[in-house]
This record gives structure tokens, C-alpha cells and sequence, in this order.
């Protein structure tokens, strides 16, 4: 069964082909900003721009022709609107016109299912982030839940803002990361971990003051130890908590090598196992989105319109 | 020395029924973050045990802190865990608790069943690794809000008539106007990221 999925959710449109569970193409453009962050109009435009380029890459990768998919599918939210709307046109559009059965996504449940599939882990602890998500969630009572997430804002906005205030390109993650390289010198900061839930805001408040008085160098260090050791400790809480015995980290904020490292450090002191998924499956992309809604493929869906505040905790998990 | 149970964040040790809690270093983390933690986690907690115990509530009784090794020693309870024999008759109980450690102005942090053995007669709450001094309602909101997560997920079958089993007996209890409270925690969910209820 040949899917094709869309994703659009914030500043990357993919188009993902899977067969079955094999992923057979996977292309995607991403916005990247010049000055700022994402303004959400811009990255619908994006979208559109690219939408078409985009969709014939992934069909000559895959030598498939459109009227060759069995299913479509699509990433319903959580998102930003505009650039939403973009992907559910094009896929119900697409789906209406070869008449075949259209699935709406979750987002981050396609995270979990992509890094399942590439991690061979089956039920892992998942430690999602990127801009707008800071999520753990695990499979629990038939339900992914979300054991801990962010009370605020997401971690790679958090980085995102701090960079912008140094003066660093979007995403400001790349950058930090290798400043912080060039540091060992921990400059205190507040560390807020609330149960499971972690809080970025007020570190956020705390480093804004600290700009012009330390060194860049020194900030982003102490910035990455802090935030990704609330992190760390967060999944650890929720591995011991639900007794699964292995992380597996994704979404943007996953290329960094740093958090990479805790986490394996962290489950090798519990004998659990860690595993980093490829990069191009661990950021937005349609692939998941595919290959989630061929997991999905016999669900009855009512309402297929955009979710843009779409919890993970509200989807009924049927194929597990 | 036995070892009783390794949680998340320290380890759990049985010598002659004293029970030993010792934060274990985490080496993920820098040095620098990692004392720090596990000694002002080690001493608030040692130290809010210590206030409620003296205040009559049940937890276990508190006997020493030694910071060298990051450890607090305590008494030992024979009963079981709850997260592993929950009944929505202990969601009162746990209610009663939650409200009277409240009325003493202090915060638990980490609400869960895991966190609470019952005996043939008593309910103790265990673990304030998390806890701290407050008597705002925002902060009492917030633990109430923990609990309810904590059921939803561990006890998710239960979750709808222990949790209003357990907010009945906590109004009943808590010394302080409840609108305040619930206010706060109706603020805390909608808070969160994609809700749909905004």
C-alpha cells in the first residue's frame, strides 16, 4: 500500500512516500527566515511556493505517479493556522481528486511512530523536542500520554529567543551549540523542574539579563547544561515512573550532540538502552506523516479539518 | 545494607529499620549543577519532613541528615505502596492528607501514588524531594493539578471517581476559601500548550 504523506505543521512542507512501512521518498523545504523567527503568513506562502517542487520530488524518487497511492495523509496539528491550511488543501484536494481515503495525522504521535520504526525500540519513553514542543510522552493504558511537558514555552523557542538576543541566525541552536563548545565555566541559573513538567520562561527572563555582562561563550554553555539537564532528568523521572527501559530523543532540538550524550549517559546508568534516530526522520517531515497514516488506515475519521491545538492525549490508538 | 528501591532520583537503602534515602550522582549532569541539586533537594527535604513531623502529619519520622553523602535517614513504614494497591476509598484519604499538609503551608511537588504508603490504619505521604514552603493558591493548585495527571495516567481506569473522591475530602479539609484554589487550576490546565478549551 503506497502512502503519501503531508506535513506543514510550522516552517517545513514535506511530502513523504511510504510503502507499507518502508519509506520509499521523503522531500522537504524549510523557511528559513532572514531576520526573526516564523511569521506564520510567510511560512504559508512558503508553503504554497513550494508545495507543487516538492510533491514531484518525492513522486520521481519514489517512480511513482500520483494516481499510483493508495492513501493520503496529512498532519492535522498541532500547528500554526496558516500554515495548516496549506497542507490539509493540497491533501484533501489531492485525495478528492485521485478518489482516495484521506487520514488525518497527529503531529507528534507520527514523532513517536517514525522514531519507533527507525529505532527497532518498541515502546519507548520519547523525549520530543523542537521550537514549538517539549513533550515526553509514552504509550500508557492504550493512549500515548503526556507524562511531562513544557508549562511555558517550547525549548528551541526558548533557544530561538536567547539567539535572537545574541544576534544569531534562525535557528539559533547550531550557534549555541558551538559556542558552548568553547566554555566550562557554569554560570547559575534557575533549573525548574515541576514533577514532570519543566519551565522555560523564567530562564528565559534570567539570561536576557545576563546578555552583555558574560560571555556569549559562557551563557550558552551554562544555557544548554541547565535546560537539557531538566530534560534529562524529566525523562528519566517518567522511565522510572511507567518502567520502560529505553529513550529515544526527536524533533529539532535532537541534533544537538549534547543532549544526545546526557541522554545516553542517563540510560546507561539505569541499563536501559538510547537510540539517536537518522536526522532527516528526527525533524518535520512527511515522511512520519505517511507512514503514521498507514498505521491508521482503517480508522473512521470524522472530522478532517485542521487541529491547531491538537493534544497527543486525545487520540485513540487502535493498530498498537 | 539492602537495597530497597532505585528510584529515579536516589536510592533507597534498609539498614537495621532505619531507612536510608541518598541522592546518587547523576553523570549526565555537570558537577557543578549536580551538587548543588542533590544538596539543597537533600536538606529541604530533610527539613520539611522534620516541620510536618513535629505538626503531626504522617510521614515517616525524620532522624538525620548527613551531608557528606547527600542522605537523609528516617524511619521505616510497614505498608504497602499505593501505586500498587489503589482503591477510589484511598483517593479520600489522600484528599484528608493533601489538605492538611496544605493547611501547614506546604507544597509536595510530586503528587503521585508512588508517593504514598498505606498502612492498616494511616496514610503516609512520602518523598518531598520536590517540596516547598507556600501558602499561595496557585501553588496549591498545582500539586492538586500533578495529582490529577498522576491518576490519569497510572490510574486511568479509576481516574474519574477517585479524583472527585479525593477533591470532596480536600474542600472539606482545606482551611481556605476552595474558588481561589479551583480558580488557579483552571488557569494551570488551560496554560498548557494546544488546549482545546481556549
Amino acid at each position: 500500500m503506497y502512502t503519501l504523506g503531508v506535513e506543514s505543521t510550522a516552517h517545513t512542507f514535506g511530502v513523504g512516500i511510504s510503502d507499507n512501512d518502508r519509506i520509499i521518498a521523503n522531500e522537504r523545504d524549510t523557511l528559513k527566515p532572514a531576520v526573526g523567527g516564523i511569521i506564520p503568513r510567510e511560512a504559508a506562502l512558503h508553503h504554497f511556493k513550494f508545495a507543487p517542487e516538492i510533491l514531484k520530488k518525492a513522486l520521481d524518487k519514489s517512480g511513482l505517479k500520483l494516481r499510483d497511492i493508495d492513501l493520503f495523509a496529512f498532519s492535522q496539528g498541532p500547528g500554526i493556522i496558516p500554515a495548516l491550511k496549506v497542507g490539509a488543501q493540497f491533501s484533501t484536494f489531492l485525495a478528492k481528486k485521485y478518489g482516495k481515503k484521506l487520514i488525518g495525522v497527529n503531529h507528534c504521535i507520527a514523532h513517536l511512530e517514525i522514531a519507533r520504526l527507525y529505532t527497532k525500540l518498541n515502546d519507548p519513553v520519547m523525549l520530543y523536542v523542537s521550537g514549538g514542543n517539549t513533550q515526553i510522552i509514552t504509550y500508557y493504558n492504550g493512549m500515548y500520554i503526556i507524562f511531562g511537558e513544557t508549562q511555558d514555552i517550547g525549548v528551541g523557542n526558548l533557544i530561538d529567543k536567547i539567539g535572537r538576543r545574541l544576534n544569531m541566525p534562525f535557528p539559533a541552536g547550531p550557534k549555541i551549540e558551538e559556542m558552548a563548545r568553547a566554555s566550562k565555566h557554569y554560570i547559575e541559573m534557575p533549573y525548574s523542574v515541576k514533577g514532570m513538567d519543566v519551565s522555560f520562561s523564567g530562564i528565559e527572563t534570567f539570561v536576557s539579563k545576563l546578555i552583555g555582562k558574560e560571555r556569549v561563550e559562557d551563557i550558552s554553555f551554562s544555557l544548554q547544561e541547565t535546560i537539557f539537564s531538566m530534560l534529562i532528568e524529566a525523562s528519566e523521572r517518567a522511565m522510572s515512573y511507567c518502567l520502560k527501559d529505553s529513550l529515544v530523543i526527536t524533533g529539532g532540538v535532537a541534533a544537538n550532540k549534547r543532549i544526545n550524550e546526557m541522554g545516553e549517559k542517563m540510560c546507561r546508568e539505569r541499563n536501559a538502552s538510547f537510540k539517536a534516530i537518522p536526522m532527516q526522520f528526527a525533524g518535520d517531515n512527511g515522511a512520519m506523516i505517511a507512514y503514521t497514516g498507514y498505521l491508521m488506515r482503517d480508522y473512521k475519521q470524522k472530522d478532517l479539518g485542521i487541529k491547531p491545538k491538537f493534544r497527543t492525549d486525545t487520540v485513540e490508538i487502535m493498530y498498537r | 545494607m539492602k537495597t530497597l528501591a532505585v528510584g529515579s532520583e536516589a536510592v533507597i537503602y534498609e539498614k537495621d529499620s532505619i531507612i536510608i534515602k541518598r541522592r546518587a550522582k547523576k553523570k549526565y549532569r555537570i558537577k557543578e549543577i549536580d551538587e548543588k541539586l542533590r544538596k539543597s533537594r537533600s536538606k529541604a527535604e530533610f527539613n520539611i519532613m522534620n516541620f510536618l513531623y513535629r505538626n503531626g502529619l504522617n510521614v515517616p519520622k525524620p532522624l538525620k541528615y548527613v551531608d557528606r553523602k547527600k542522605e537523609i535517614r528516617m524511619e521505616r513504614i510497614d505498608g504497602t505502596r499505593l501505586a500498587e494497591d489503589f482503591s477510589s476509598y484511598d483517593a479520600k484519604n489522600i484528599g484528608t492528607a493533601v489538605a492538611e499538609m496544605h493547611n501547614l503551608g506546604i507544597i509536595h511537588g510530586d503528587l503521585t501514588t508512588a508517593n504514598m504508603i498505606k498502612t492498616d490504619k494511616k496514610l503516609y505521604i512520602i518523598d518531598f524531594g520536590l517540596s516547598f514552603h507556600s501558602l499561595k493558591d496557585e501553588d496549591f493548585a498545582s500539586d492538586i493539578f500533578l495529582f490529577k495527571n498522576a491518576l490519569k495516567s497510572k490510574h486511568n481506569d479509576l481516574y474519574k471517581e477517585a479524583y472527585s473522591c479525593f477533591l470532596n475530602a480536600y474542600k472539606s479539609k482545606i482551611r481556605k476559601e476552595f474558588k481561589g484554589i479551583d480558580t488557579h487550576l483552571k488557569d494551570i490546565e488551560e496554560r498548557r500548550r494546544y488546549n482545546e478549551s481556549y
